[in-house]
């Protein structure tokens, strides 16, 4: 037995005043209070049996000391912290990562795997030694530690209980670097995932050098159902009309059937019943759906009534985007094609003027100029068609000839729905675009098609008048301009599409706000920072989220959805294989003891203090 | 010419002269009444025909009168008073050998111990009784005692005096150390006439509360005990260590109260009580415990009923 509290000389210092202290308390005569009675001699006549007994209540009064040094010889040696000497050992740093992605809420396990892996914490932070300490990290798409290092157990509790599940998936690269800084110089350090295993470990593990990796497993089974994907869009020249893409997939071996259900604002839209074959996954469509409903929901559950493990999945949400009629102004000489394109669409407020007449102080979400540049607008984006030297927001290279485009960018909004490959040009310019500005489509010689931003204000630049190629005979023309149009227009934060948990939002907001304020399905509000019309935020939940800026405008909507097959692959693992090694199961903790003997000595002390005042104080024993 | 008239209301108690008490409030006043009309109509018939085969040739002096109630003999019945009235009055005699009720009541400390109920019960019922005796013509003497005779009102007789009883025990202090013996030696001493004894104490004497029984028996008194009981004597509320001593005396003994202390202790009251019945019962002394939790006018009712304090 060794102390690591204070020293025995300490020890028995303190001891030996206690002691001291107590026994000359117990040589003081006890003054009694005094009590007038009305009759003495009644008294005499019982306490005349007492007399007899009065050895024995010396002796118990003997015993009464006895046992208050008794007290203080094991609170004395409570100070002195005693552990058994083999394990007099330098303590274990271990970090556990507690997984809070979806699959956790599986219901599995009762009530859930997120539950039953905080009760696995739970044991872990009963079993520290005196000397080892813990830090508790929730693992998600984020790792943020929910403790500190510490090696107090009901800090850690506290830490654990507040762990929820959020829809996301779990970074174990990012969980394992955390893990790794965190546990950089310590003595005896160790990681324990305590996790359901439906985790990506590609590239994990790189830095952990020698710490060693222990995994708890969680979970039972994987019956699931879920939404892969769910998505919406208008079309693209009859935006009354959208379309909606849906894909379940059946992460089980055995076949399921579902009833799938899409309801548009609560109402029941479509119901349809599935046969999913094991692992299977089913796209479905529903086309050319018409009616003015806005939040999109689709929900599944298993046909015979019963429910899958996961119910996180069973439900996705999407966002019909809002239709307003965009204010363009053409400031042209006149273009025949430009016209035809624009009456396209309906929802176009179209003002043409001629360049002499233009007043950049109009309020239009577009203006596009038709080989003239003159001032840029005030308000809204614009949309340059072959622009002079002068005036133009990017800087003219050489004269082209005979050319197309050579290269694009094949995820840009505005080249949506647009084959551009064998688009002949004849003559144009080549364009210099600035740093910060994106090349949406080039030629072997040069850019030709610039977008980006002056003065935050967006533009897009074409090097060609589309009158000098075969663009205007195509399909491609009228959905280039109506790309671009409804590309600036969703920059006004009206048109918004789902956002995936997870990751990092960047969501259209009023350009004047510096601060807005976004509330999640739960309603709760956060406030969020906005930097060049964006608001940045990590959004975690499923379901529709509510963005507010600072004026009077209208709240805007915008959705988001877990749809991730892997996170969807609930089956749990019983190994964790990180860098191509096994991960050891929890060794060193022994589970509910307490390594710490000053517990079990005040626990005695305690119980003897309640014995005590029983016997006494409650007249049992005297 | 009327002032006898005035005097003897007898369907009615005296007015107080000013105030009442809190010990003799109106309250008690009016159960007085009740106790004397239930006392007479209860025992009538062997108190009245007694005192009467006792009267007959010798009781000619005009006491008072009261009512006519049924039964009364008709010579008694005052008719001029009818003539004049209109009322039918019967008029009482005194008698010439009467015995004569001493109410003894005990002072001591002990009496006054705690919040004095036991002195105070037990001067509701000296008021009480005696009320009953002085409407029924008795002579009334009230005595205080504690080791000896503190206070005393000469004995006396007709309602008229109750006042004069009540202020009397109003007055009376519980103090001093209980010595039954002397005391009631005194009390002997001083009233040759004997009579009904009425002794109203707990008996709580050092010397034994056997010798001033005896005191009494030997000198031809009729004792009458009445015993005041205080539960809370049996059973106090105590608990733990203390220092306890008599009230009277002083002595003192340090003790550790207890669950089964108590419970000794309640036991040996019980004997205590069960030692002073035994010796009224062998002596042939009525004995009769009064709780201070009963109400008093229950208690004279219980006297009336058990007998022998009327005749």
């Amino acid at each position: 037995m060794s102390f690591f509290g204070f020293p025995p000389s300490v020890l028995l210092g303190v001891g030996g005043a206690a002691f001291a202290a107590t026994i000359g308390l117990y040589i003081l005569k006890l003054r009694r209070r005094p009590v007038a009675v009305p009759f003495s001699p009644i008294w005499q006549r019982v306490l005349k049996d007492k007399d007899a007994s009065q050895l024995y209540s010396r002796l118990k009064n003997l015993l009464s000391l006895l046992l208050q040094l008794a007290l203080l010889t094991l609170l004395v040696l409570a100070l002195g912290d005693p552990r058994p000497t083999a394990l007099a050992k330098k303590g274990e740093t271990t970090v556990v990562l507690v997984d809070t992605s979806a699959s956790m809420q599986a219901a599995d396990v009762l009530p859930s795997r997120l539950a039953q892996a905080k009760a696995k914490v739970h044991e872990l932070a009963s079993g520290l030694g005196g000397s080892d300490r813990m830090l508790v990290a929730k693992m998600d798409a984020s790792t943020v530690p929910v403790t500190t290092m510490t090696g107090e157990a009901a800090e850690l509790n506290d830490g654990v209980d507040r762990l929820v599940a959020t829809d996301t998936r779990v970074d174990l690269r990012r969980a394992l670097a955390f893990s790794a800084d965190v546990l950089h110089g310590a003595e005896n350090p160790q990681i324990v995932v305590v996790s359901d295993g439906a985790l990506d470990t590609d590239g994990a593990g790189k830095d952990l050098g020698n710490v060693p990796v222990r995994f708890i497993p969680i979970g039972k089974r994987g019956r699931n159902v879920a939404i892969t994907g769910f998505s919406v869009r208008r079309y693209p020249l009859d935006a009354s009309r959208y379309e909606v893409m849906l894909e379940v997939t059946n992460t089980d071996a055995a076949p399921e059937n579902i009833e799938l259900t899409l309801l548009g604002d609560g109402n029941v839209v479509d119901v349809s019943r599935l046969s999913l074959k094991p692992k299977e996954r089913l796209p479905r469509f529903y086309t050319d759906l018409g009616g003015a409903s806005q939040k999109l929901e689709a929900r599944i559950r298993l046909a015979d009534g019963t429910k899958d493990d996961l119910g996180a999945d069973d439900r996705a949400y999407a966002l019909m985007p809002e239709r307003r009629r965009a204010r363009v102004q053409v400031v042209t000489h006149g273009n025949t094609y430009l016209d035809a394109a624009l009456l396209l669409d309906e929802y176009l407020d179209v003002a043409t003027v001629a360049p002499a007449a233009y007043d950049s102080a109009g309020a239009f979400d577009l203006t596009i100029f038709d080989g003239v540049a003159p001032q840029a607008p005030e308000h809204g984006g614009a949309l340059y068609l072959n622009p002079p030297e002068s005036g133009s927001p990017v800087k003219l290279g050489r004269v082209l000839s005979d050319f197309g485009f050579d290269s694009w960018d094949k995820h840009s909004p505005l080249l949506r729905f647009m084959a551009v490959d064998n688009i002949q040009i004849s003559h144009g310019h080549a364009l210099i675009p600035d740093k910060d500005d994106h090349v949406v489509g080039a030629s072997e010689q040069g850019p030709i098609v610039v977008a980006g931003r002056r003065d935050g204000h967006p533009y897009v630049v074409t090097g060609f008048d589309p009158r000098d190629s075969d663009l205007v005979l195509r399909v491609a023309w009228p959905l280039f301009v109506l790309n671009v149009i409804h590309s600036f227009v969703e920059e006004d934060a009206t048109y918004l599409s789902a956002f995936r948990t997870g990751e990092v939002w960047q969501i259209p907001a009023p350009s004047d706000d510096a601060v807005v304020w976004i509330k999640d399905p739960a309603g709760a509000r956060h406030e969020v920072a906005v930097k060049e019309g964006r608001a940045t935020f990590f959004g975690e939940h499923a379901g529709f989220y509510e963005l507010e800026g600072s004026g009077k405008a209208a709240a805007t909507l915008f959705a988001a959805n877990l749809v991730d097959p892997d996170e969807s692959q609930i089956t749990p693992m019983k190994d964790l294989q990180i860098g191509g090694e096994h991960a050891a199961p929890v060794a060193g903790f022994h589970i509910g003891i307490r390594r710490d003997v000053w517990v079990y000595l005040v626990a005695v002390v305690l119980l003897l203090s309640v014995l005590e005042w029983l016997g006494y104080h409650r007249r049992i024993t005297v | 010419m009327l002032d006898f008239l005035r005097k003897s209301r007898p369907s009615t108690p005296p007015r107080a002269p000013r105030t009442t008490t809190a010990l003799f409030d109106d309250d008690f006043q009016k159960k007085l009444e009740t106790l004397a009309i239930v006392s007479r109509r209860v025992f009538a018939g062997r108190m009245r025909a007694e005192r009467r085969s006792k009267k007959k040739g010798s009781g000619v002096e005009f006491a008072d009168h009261r009512d006519y109630v049924a039964g009364d003999d008709f010579r008694f019945v005052d008719w001029n008073v009818y003539q004049r009235f209109g009322r039918l009055l019967v008029r009482l005699y005194e008698e010439e050998e009467d015995l004569g009720i001493y109410f003894i009541v005990d002072c001591s400390a002990s009496m006054g111990f705690g919040s004095g109920r036991k002195f105070d019960q037990a001067r509701r019922l000296a008021a009480a009784l005696a009320y009953v005796g002085l409407a029924n013509l008795d002579r009334v003497a009230v005595i205080g005692v504690n080791d000896e005779v503190v206070a005393q009102i000469p004995s006396t007789r007709g309602k008229a005096r109750i006042f004069t009883l009540f202020q009397f025990l109003e007055k009376l202090e519980a103090n001093g150390t209980t010595n039954l013996g002397d005391a009631l030696g005194t009390v002997v001493a001083q009233h040759k006439r004997r009579g009904l004894a009425v002794l109203l104490s707990d008996l709580y004497d050092p010397a034994g509360f056997e010798r001033g029984i005896n005191v009494l028996r030997y000198n031809k008194f009729e004792p009458y005990v009445v015993h005041v009981v205080d539960p809370a004597d049996a059973r106090p509320d105590l608990r733990g260590d203390v220092h306890v001593y008599d009230c009277e005396t002083g002595d003192e003994r340090e003790v550790t109260v207890t669950d089964s202390l108590l419970d000794r202790m309640e036991a040996a009251y019980r004997d205590y009580l069960a030692d002073v019945e035994r010796f009224c019962a062998k002596n042939q002394v009525p004995y009769f415990p009064a709780g201070v939790d009963v109400p008093f006018d229950e208690l004279v009712l219980r006297v009336f009923r058990r007998g022998g304090f009327l005749r």
